[in-house]
């Protein structure tokens, strides 16, 4: 194969009060014509500094100490300004993270598309500027939308007006920093399968950027994985998720929560890149279960090992041993029939009161969240499941006690709670604890950990000592030693469990995780569901899950509520729910959540895609369902079924959804490893 | 519980040598010269070279010597004691006037960008009401209606400072508890069922202490032109008390004779004011965030 793009022996470093950090040290790959690169790695790795380079372009206090990056026969760190703007765009392009902060607000996206286009003059013969802008939006799926602007799409269509604009001038090489990280499951499946389809229509090649190595299964040819700055192991993608040969690769495959069930967790990483704690040879043996005296000492390079395959592991023979499956396969305690802890009717939710003028004319206002039951018992773990602005959140405000709802109710204990959080006493306020999505926001970073802990405590009037608060540090993974600190001296994950401590320590019937993993590392994740897990059996607190990701879900709940559009779903026992989902919409979630291997996603279209869907009168998955069975859908409101574990709220009868056979024009999902 | 009032400003204790290097050269400066000023007003409280009331230490008017390196004034007193005493005075009263301002403004400022509503909008539209007439008159207008008992009085001269200066503060407070009122921590504290009190004094206080640092040496930089100006106007402190604008005003009927006279406290007030800016203006590089222009 050519090489299109080859990186050399790349070395950065980025300037900072204490002189040069080395961020990225002897980097080096290659991208063939064609080919799908995908790079991967936590958070602070260098895998965007590397990609950024690429388009020959670094931030002010970033320096390339050493190293070439060589595309077709010209080393981009030496060309000039202008030559790299003739390059970038035309030839090498960029899709940014997020849609919403790189497309120009002020300006039609038609505009944006034609501007790209004229700059490079890549208009081809014989077409008009109209004719051809037209074309890029159908190549990414999109109707004509130029007259737009950018606040008018979705965050998935802004996406696609992103990679229209990239591809515009039919570039070699797309690079692709994190590019669905901000989009719903459903959306970033689609935008994955655009790209799929784009590379073979067009032919470029692609540097993937991101943390989820489910998703680079989906779509590269050749994955690199990064630790601390250096490449660890390049391998073929699928050779590297069947028998991943460096340790830290077979850690990051291992954290990786997947629908498909078996329990992965035994194999995770622990503890975080520390960049002041590496030692002089392997910079991953602090971590590395295979570490042994030589480890500390020698730096390890990368070595081929067959004939696409490198890895910088001195050990990869023992690392490279298949995993024996973890002793025990994910055994559910079944929840005896216990009392009902929290209790949910009938609830309706909207943000906006109603003036006066509203209730002259007796007009109501729309809820965003309809007619809610939901049942948490004691000790059992009820998850929240779907899209943004689904109302997964807005829920948990209500019962909470932050947005008094419309109408219906909220009780605790058979109590009936006051819908405003002023008229809760103090000890229904104790009882449901709250646990945000943002470690960095919900501690207060003026406080030491120790005063962030010792306040609730001191609020509902609980005796406290050293030894209890050393208590509650240990169970969720810390030692006393971070009572005097602030929370900024803190990382991402060690932040949330503080956060959960504080919880905890009031000793809680009912607690509210909030999307509590989504600004994790996808490690850090799998220890937090790992103490998650630990503690709903340890201490039998109830909790209330609120996640957009069916595959931690399913690790950690008992029951599942997929929630679309502000109305359940559908409410059933996970095991049931995953194995059998019967309701259209979260068959569509579940399809679209990426395995660990190819699975050849094919999105169920739509059965009846021009109806809309009105709130509050015939289904809200009206227009994207693939069941749909007639205007009835759109007219009346879906009748509650009930099934097994739980109930569906759907016009197609259960025993209709069960049998897959009725699916007009649908392959038998062929599942492939 | 004394672990709970954990003080944040102990990080910012430990100013040793290596601190004052990294620091700003703005801030040097104007640190080198308060700490003068302070010295100076310290000298002069206990010591003077004659006393400060004296009359007759010299020649009424006879221009500076070395007796006398400021002259005397037109009774015959010896301006550079006079000079001496008054720089404490100036300086205690910018700093009990702002600090007053400051309580006053950052309490009602925070109150009003936490509590929001109707509270909000009454407190604002008397905050506007009150920025919206220039300051020197409004100071005017106070003290007038103050009346003839406290009028001279330093703690008249201190409300005034304190009362001119709380709503440009409570506007700066009110901006930053609405910003950090969005914050998850306060939803924390909301969701314990803390009182309004408790989540203004425990959590958005010490977020907001950055900019009101800064907030506050910016306005201490402009208590002693405000001061100086009410002094020079006669609605200062009482004479004898030499205080510097109430000194300038004095002597400047004599400008001609014994121009010398005006000079000190002149130059006193303007190195103070310089000093102070100076040193906010590295203050606010030192915390990260620029000074507010104008406010």
């Amino acid at each position: 194969m050519k090489k299109l793009i080859e990186v050399r022996n790349l070395n950065i470093a980025y300037g900072g009060k204490a002189g040069w950090t080395n961020v990225v040290q002897d980097v080096s790959f290659e991208i063939a014509r064609g080919e799908a690169f995908g790079l991967v790695g936590e958070s602070g790795c260098g895998k965007s500094t590397v990609a950024y380079r690429l388009l020959g372009y670094g931030t002010i206090n970033s320096l390339v100490q050493t190293g070439e990056v060589v595309f077709d026969g010209m080393d981009l760190l030496k060309l000039d300004t202008s030559a790299l703007t003739r390059l970038r765009g035309n030839r090498i392009a960029l899709v940014p993270q997020n849609p919403t902060t790189s497309l120009s607000p002020g300006m039609r996206v038609g505009s944006q598309i034609r501007e790209m286009i004229a700059t490079h003059r890549a208009l081809p013969d014989g077409i008009s500027m109209e004719r051809r802008v037209v074309e890029l939006f159908a190549l990414v799926g999109l109707p004509d939308v130029g007259h737009r602007y950018p606040h008018e799409l979705s965050g998935g269509q802004q996406q696609r007006v992103a990679i229209a604009m990239a591809v515009a001038c039919n570039p070699d090489l797309l690079v692709l920093d994190e590019p669905t990280t901000g989009l719903d499951v459903t959306t970033q499946r689609q935008i994955i399968q655009l790209l799929c389809d784009l590379r073979a229509s067009i032919g470029m090649a692609m540097l993937y950027v991101t943390h989820d190595l489910a998703l680079l299964a989906q779509i590269a040819d050749r994955v690199g994985v990064m630790y601390a700055g250096q490449l660890v192991e390049v391998a073929p993608c699928n050779e590297l998720l069947a028998a991943p040969a460096h340790p830290y690769s077979r850690g990051l495959i291992a954290s990786i929560p997947t629908v498909d069930g078996t329990d992965r967790q035994a194999g995770g990483l622990r503890g975080v890149l520390r960049r002041d704690q590496i030692s002089t040879g392997c910079k991953f043996e602090p971590r590395c279960d295979f570490a042994s005296g030589p480890c500390r000492t020698t730096p390890q390079v990368l070595q081929p090992v067959g004939d696409v395959r490198f890895v910088a592991c001195m050990k990869w023979r023992e690392a490279a041993v298949p995993q024996t499956p973890a002793g025990k396969p994910s055994q559910r305690v079944e929840t005896t029939r216990q009392d009902t802890l929290l209790s949910v009717t009938d609830l309706n939710l909207s943000y906006r009161k109603p003036g006066s003028f509203d209730r002259f004319f007796r007009k109501s206002i729309p809820p965003v969240v309809r007619d809610i039951d939901l049942e948490v018992r004691a000790g059992e773990v009820v998850a929240l499941v779907g899209e943004s602005g689904s109302g997964k959140s807005t829920i948990a405000r209500a019962i909470s006690g932050r947005l008094p709802p419309q109408s219906g109710s909220v009780s605790l204990n058979g109590d009936l709670l006051a819908p405003a959080l002023k008229s809760r006493s103090v000890e229904q306020l104790r009882q449901i604890q709250y646990i945000f999505q943002n470690p960095d926001a919900s501690l207060n970073p003026r406080r030491r950990i120790r005063a962030i802990l010792e306040r609730p405590l001191d609020h509902f009037g609980i005796e406290t000592n050293e030894m209890a608060l050393a208590a509650v540090l240990d169970n969720v993974g810390l030692h006393a030693g971070y009572l005097n600190r602030f929370p900024d001296q803190l990382s991402g994950g060690e932040r949330q469990r503080i956060a959960i401590a504080r919880a905890l320590l009031v000793n809680p019937k009912l607690l509210i995780c909030d999307e509590i993993l989504s600004a994790l590392d996808v490690s850090v994740q799998a220890r937090i569901v790992e103490l998650l897990r630990s503690l709903k059996e340890k201490h039998a607190v109830a909790m209330l899950f609120i996640s957009h990701d069916l595959a931690v879900v399913q690790q950690l709940a008992d029951r599942v509520a997929v929630l679309y559009r502000g109305e359940i779903m559908q409410l059933a026992d996970t095991g049931t729910l995953l194995g059998d989902s019967l309701h259209p919409y979260t068959e569509m979630l579940l399809d679209a959540a990426p395995g660990l291997s190819k699975d050849h996603y094919v999105s169920h279209p739509p059965a009846i895609p021009t109806s809309r869907a009105v709130p509050g009168i015939g289904c809200p998955l009206v227009g994207r369902c693939p069941r749909q069975v007639g205007s009835n859908c759109a007219e009346t409101r879906p009748p509650v079924r009930q099934t097994g574990s739980g109930y569906i709220r759907c016009h197609v009868p259960v025993d209709e959804l069960a049998s897959p056979t009725v699916r007009p024009g649908l392959k038998p999902l062929s599942v492939e490893t | 519980m004394s672990t709970i009032a954990s003080n944040p400003s102990r990080r910012f204790a430990r100013f040793g040598a290596e601190r004052w290097h990294a620091a700003p050269g703005p801030f040097k400066v104007g640190a080198v010269i308060l700490a003068t000023h302070v010295l100076f007003a310290i000298v002069g409280f206990f010591w003077t070279p004659y006393g400060f009331a004296e009359m007759g230490a010299g020649l009424p008017l006879s221009g500076a010597s070395f007796q006398h390196p400021m002259g005397l004034d037109q009774i015959g007193r010896d301006v550079f004691s006079r000079f001496m005493h008054g720089a404490h005075i100036v300086l205690l009263l910018a700093f009990a006037g702002t600090i007053l301002g400051m309580v006053a403004g950052t309490t009602l400022g925070l109150l009003s960008g936490y509590v929001g509503g109707w509270f909000d909008e009454i407190a604002q539209r008397i905050v506007e009401a009150m920025i919206s007439i220039p300051f020197l008159a409004l100071a005017l207008v106070m003290i007038i209606a103050a009346g003839p008992a406290l009028a001279g009085e330093p703690v008249l001269i201190v409300l005034v400072v304190g009362l001119v200066y709380a709503p440009r503060i409570a506007r700066i407070a009110r901006a930053a508890a609405m910003e950090i009122a969005t914050r998850e921590y306060v939803a924390v504290a909301e969701l314990r069922g803390e009182g309004t009190w408790s989540i203004v004094f425990r959590e958005i206080l010490p977020n907001a202490a950055n900019v009101l640092l800064v907030e506050f040496s910016l306005r201490l930089s402009y208590a002693p032109i405000l001061i100086g100006a009410l002094g020079f106007l006669g609605f200062g402190i009482r004479p004898p008390t030499p205080e510097w604008g109430l000194m300038i005003s004095e002597n400047r009927n004599l400008l001609i004779a014994s121009p010398v006279t005006v000079f000190g406290p002149g130059l006193g007030l303007a190195s103070l004011v310089i000093g102070f800016n100076l040193f906010t203006d590295g203050l606010s590089r030192m915390l990260g965030q620029r000074p507010v222009a104008g406010a």
